[in-house]
């Protein structure tokens, strides 16, 4: 099948070392691209018949996706069965074992591990996404689904090590991938939404549809869910600083019980300084003058001490010497930032 | 700085920038985006979007430095019914001097004195960059149902207000009737 290709080409990026990885991912994203749009053509009307049509249509127009393929696919082959792997185990948590691990497909995992979050054992990997909005109450459904996409999408060595390595290329050749990335990225990120949302509105949809599928849609959740990770959502916009980095995963899960994808995007630290709305650039971003948490640009900073000195917000004194403390402590603490901005938001 | 860059200015209402720099230094360079000229936009799409209640604020002509406002006199009040108009000036370091707010409609209010200027703390030494126009305008708002009696600009009327507040509200109600209809 056409997305069979698709996952063994997106796999093996965590496998193979940063250097040729740059050039093949390239590749990878075109590759992706097209998957993307293949997909969405046959989530509206496509039949088996017309998607081996397009899969012709993808190995004849990427040439080098093609190339990739081969080079990795042993590779990307001993992922799949890494990634089943530690599945099984999960299982054998929830009490599933026998049934499931039998079957060595993925498509089984949604209904097992739905079951298995229904019956309230968690195992370690399933929740490392979804951790924070576990303790407020939102629809089972929507939940159960968002955990067993996580672990259709493999398991989380899989991951870290994309991210590992996605860091390592950000480091190399920062400018190529950023511009890259971010011509790139949107349709991914689309793509993804797409599939959230309406997995997360039909709940009773996720098993019975995605299951006769079976490799069909399941590979292309890699795909799709890696355009969640913060590194990726965050490059079109920006620079990835941490502060972004570390917010995101908050915006996401309430983007995704709000209903409204794009509603609140911007939603954590303010983008543009409030006082002068200019963009806040990175130094400005972690610059924390005052502890009740206002944030504005240097520049406007700088014109308040001329001044009067006080904080636009509380009105209190600026103190001189904390500045530079505040900034270094910004950095180390991230969660002390976390909760900074989650106080901005409530008031605003 | 301000008299740089005439490109990129808004020209609300028409009639072109030639007016604001040719009109001396009564006000900064009308075309200039500065500090204050992207500040003052961008409140005022905010307040185009979304206005207070029963209040309206924007632009005089084509210069953003100088908006007219307009507060009903809201129910339950001896201003009731009354349409009032505003003048508000930003000074050219706005967002970190308070605008300059006046009355143009003549009221009956012991924090508004015979000439039309507010006495309003966070129109003077209370002053935040982080306020808007839309928060001075709900801080007005509040005024009218509220006066300040403590540090009133017109001591006669507070002292009215305090002892006797239904000949005030007679009083007000008048005046409203007479220069805000």
């Amino acid at each position: 099948m056409v997305s069979d290709s698709i996952a063994n080409v997106s796999i093996p990026v965590a496998s193979s070392n940063p250097r040729d990885f740059g050039k093949k991912k390239r590749a990878n994203r075109a590759a992706k691209l097209k998957q993307c749009k293949l997909d969405a053509r046959r989530e509206q009307w496509l039949s088996q018949g017309k998607n081996k049509g397009s899969k012709q249509e993808l190995n004849g127009g990427g040439e080098a996706c093609e190339q990739g393929m081969q080079v990795t696919n042993e590779k990307g082959q001993l992922m799949e069965k890494l990634a089943i792997k530690p599945r099984g185990e999960a299982e054998e948590n929830g009490g599933y074992t026998n049934t499931y691990s039998d079957f060595d497909s993925p498509s089984n995992s949604p209904t097992s591990h739905t079951s298995s979050v229904l019956e309230g054992n968690y195992s370690g990997t399933n929740f490392t996404g979804g951790s924070s909005s576990s303790s407020s109450s939102s629809s089972g459904g929507c939940y159960s689904v968002s955990m067993s996409e996580e672990d259709n999408e493999g398991d989380d060595d899989c991951l870290d090590d994309w991210e590992a390595v996605a860091d390592a290329l950000a480091a190399t050749d920062k400018e190529q991938e950023q511009h890259n990335s971010s011509l790139d990225s949107p349709p991914e990120v689309h793509m993804s939404f797409q599939l959230e949302v309406s997995d997360g509105k039909v709940p009773a949809m996720d098993t019975s549809q995605q299951n006769p599928k079976g490799r069909g849609t399941i590979p292309g959740f890699p795909v799709s869910f890696r355009a969640w990770r913060p590194d990726d959502e965050f490059r079109p916009q920006s620079l990835p600083n941490l502060s972004k980095q570390y917010t995101f995963p908050m915006n996401s899960e309430r983007h995704y019980r709000g209903g409204s994808v794009w509603g609140c995007k911007s939603a954590a630290i303010p983008t543009s300084c409030p006082i002068c709305c200019e963009d806040l650039d990175f130094t400005d971003t972690s610059f924390l003058p005052c502890p009740c948490g206002f944030r504005l640009c240097l520049f406007c900073h700088k014109k308040i001490l001329e001044e009067d000195g006080r904080c636009p917000a509380c009105r209190k004194q600026y103190k001189h010497d904390t500045v530079g403390g505040e900034t270094t402590k910004d950095a180390g603490g991230l969660m002390f930032q976390v909760a900074r901005s989650c106080s901005m938001i409530s008031r605003s | 700085m301000y008299s740089g860059a005439p490109s990129g200015g808004i020209a609300i209402g028409g009639g072109g920038g030639g007016r604001g720099r040719g009109g001396g230094r009564t006000w900064p360079s009308t075309t200039s985006v500065s500090t204050s000229g992207k500040r003052i936009q961008k409140e005022m799409t905010e307040l185009s979007s979304e206005a207070p209640p029963d209040c309206a604020a924007g632009p005089k002509g084509d210069n953003l430095y100088h908006w007219v406002a307009t507060l009903f006199g809201p129910p339950g009040t001896p201003y009731k019914g009354g349409i009032f108009f505003l003048d508000i000036t930003f000074p050219f370091d706005y967002p970190f001097k308070p605008p300059k707010v006046v009355f143009k409609t003549r009221i009956y209010h012991c924090n508004v004195d015979p000439s039309g200027n507010v006495s309003l703390d966070i129109l003077t030494e209370n002053w935040s960059p982080a306020l808007t126009i839309s928060k001075v305008l709900l801080a007005l708002r509040s005024m009218f149902t509220n006066p300040e009696t403590y540090k009133p600009v017109v001591p006669g009327i507070a002292h009215l207000y305090l002892g006797d507040k239904a000949k005030h509200d007679e009083i007000a109600a008048q005046w409203t009737l007479r220069f805000a209809r």
